[in-house]
């Protein structure tokens, strides 16, 4: 490799339990869940009736009014977490060469929000009705392209979408651009707004959401025994991911690095994760490979809450660490927002570093009576100071899509 | 409907729309310019002006729009070749 190291110089994020690094990060170290009875729709006749939905956002805060008119739910995140990024970032964007700044969002579904509300139009009104800008505003690379005309940044501008791991993609693949020398600075991140009726029936339709209705707070419970399925989240964190030497000559606080990122594909079933956690395992020793570690400290699981997701990802544990697995933390901060699916991943970025700068691992909050297949230190209940110096962050998506990303403290 | 009628009605609309007090909207206001109304919301525009009217505005008539006054002409037009009751 180039040599070419990146470091995170801003975070920004909008999730149920908070909106902002503060607050976000607050709730995390307190165990604080934002899981509630979804009001975005009506939910009557639904199985499941509960979802991690964003209260109290007002994107006009972050954004032009104009803009927020005309944009999706899903594109209200990324701009509201680029720009509190870019902030905490300092980077003065008039001084830079905005040919070498970059936007890679990860995104699952796109503009679902105004997809389904046109379709909806255009059965009750007629397809000639259908609003002009329904095309961009439905684009999933809508996201990407929104923040970078927002802010001028004409280096690669994507979208990656591979479902829960799209978050995590896009963070690996904006590490890759830095490190192989396409662009200086990265504006990346996940972003989703799946809390429609028609998506949020799809998943339903599944049978893989929690119908712990009438307990919100304590219907994610990642590796628990009584877990019965995920809770639908959403949100978006965007991260300013930037080369090494940029960050230092212009004098920005490092707030973590990026170490290690790999992703893979199970090639095995669209829906069904390797029970035996190969895949997994895989992913994981080759983001650890990629950052030239063979142990960490902490590990961030993918951990939704479903059956089968949290027996694999604990093979895979084991299968990495061996004996050692049961000495390292593992934790899910989806125990206290749910799954929002395309952001996950990046949300649980923003808890990584800050776990690293705050020397604190978050806890899987819910977690009473683990699993007889859970058997390892999920930091049940209560998150604790522990001296953390590298942080594994996996994120695994339906087609099988696999991601695993290293980041590791300041230095 | 009388002339002003559609023209208070019009305004209305805009107003609601685009979030702007009905005072700032005269019939010489520009859409574009004066209220910053691009290709994509004149379109959005004509579909609640057309709702409200019940009519179909034709694209062609879209294109020629450039002030507020415009719509309105376009409206009494349309209303006087109406059938009367």
């Amino acid at each position: 490799m180039s040599g070419r190291r990146a470091v995170i110089t801003g975070l920004g994020v909008v999730a149920c339990n908070g909106i902002g690094v503060d607050e976000f990060w607050q709730a995390n170290r307190e165990g604080r869940s934002g899981i509630s009875a979804i009001d975005a729709f009506d939910t009557t006749g639904f199985a499941s009736t509960i979802g991690g939905q964003v209260r109290g956002f007002d994107p006009a805060r972050y954004m032009p009014a104009d803009t927020a008119k005309r944009v999706d739910r899903f594109v209200h995140f990324g701009l509201a977490g680029a720009d509190m990024a870019l902030a905490q970032s300092k980077l003065n964007v008039a001084a830079e060469d905005t040919e070498r700044i970059g936007v890679i969002i990860g995104s699952g579904l796109g503009g679902l929000l105004f997809h389904e509300e046109q379709m909806v139009a255009a059965f009750d009104r007629g397809l000639h009705r259908i609003n002009p800008s329904a095309v961009p505003r439905i684009s999933p690379n809508a996201v990407a392209s929104q923040i970078g005309i927002r802010y001028g940044f004409k280096g690669p501008n994507l979208v990656i979408s591979t479902a829960c791991a799209s978050g995590a993609n896009a963070i690996g693949e904006a590490f890759r651009k830095i490190q192989h020398g396409e662009v200086d600075v990265c504006i990346t991140g996940g972003v989703e707004a799946p809390l429609t009726p028609f998506n949020f029936a799809a998943y339903c339709s599944m049978r893989i959401l929690s119908k712990n209705n009438g307990h919100p707070a304590e219907a994610s419970r990642p590796f628990d025994a009584a877990r019965d399925g995920f809770v639908m989240g959403e949100g978006g964190a965007v991260l300013v991911l930037e080369e090494r030497e940029h960050a230092l000559k212009r004098g920005a606080v490092i707030l973590a690095e990026l170490t290690g990122y790999a992703s893979n594909s199970g090639a095995h079933h669209m829906v069904i994760p390797d029970a035996q956690g190969t895949d997994g395992a895989r992913v994981m020793a080759a983001a650890m490979r990629d950052a030239q570690i063979s142990r960490v400290d902490y590990i961030n699981a993918h951990a939704t809450s479903t059956k089968a997701n949290d027996a694999a990802e604990t093979k895979a544990i084991k299968i990495v660490f061996g004996a050692d697995a049961k000495n390292i933390p593992v934790s899910s901060t989806k125990s206290m927002i749910g799954h929002s699916l395309g952001a996950a991943g990046a949300i649980e970025a923003v808890a990584c570093v800050q776990a690293l700068r705050e020397q604190f691992i978050p806890p899987t909050i819910n977690l009473t009576h683990p699993d007889l297949e859970c058997d390892l230190d999920y930091v049940a209940l209560k998150g604790r100071s522990a001296n953390i110096k590298t942080v594994l962050s996996n994120s695994f998506g339906f087609g099988n899509c696999n991601v695993a990303l290293v980041f590791a403290a300041a230095q | 409907m009388t002339n002003l009628e559609i023209e208070q009605k019009v305004k209305e609309i805009l107003s609601k729309k685009l979030d702007v007090e009905p005072g700032k909207i005269a019939l010489e206001t520009r859409l574009a310019e004066d209220l910053g109304v691009d290709s994509f919301g004149a379109v959005e525009l004509m579909f609640e002006i057309e709702e409200a009217f019940g009519l179909k505005i034709p694209d062609s008539e879209i294109e020629h729009v450039r002030r507020v006054g415009d719509i309105v002409t376009y409206l009494q037009g349309w209303l006087e070749k109406q059938p009367k009751v």
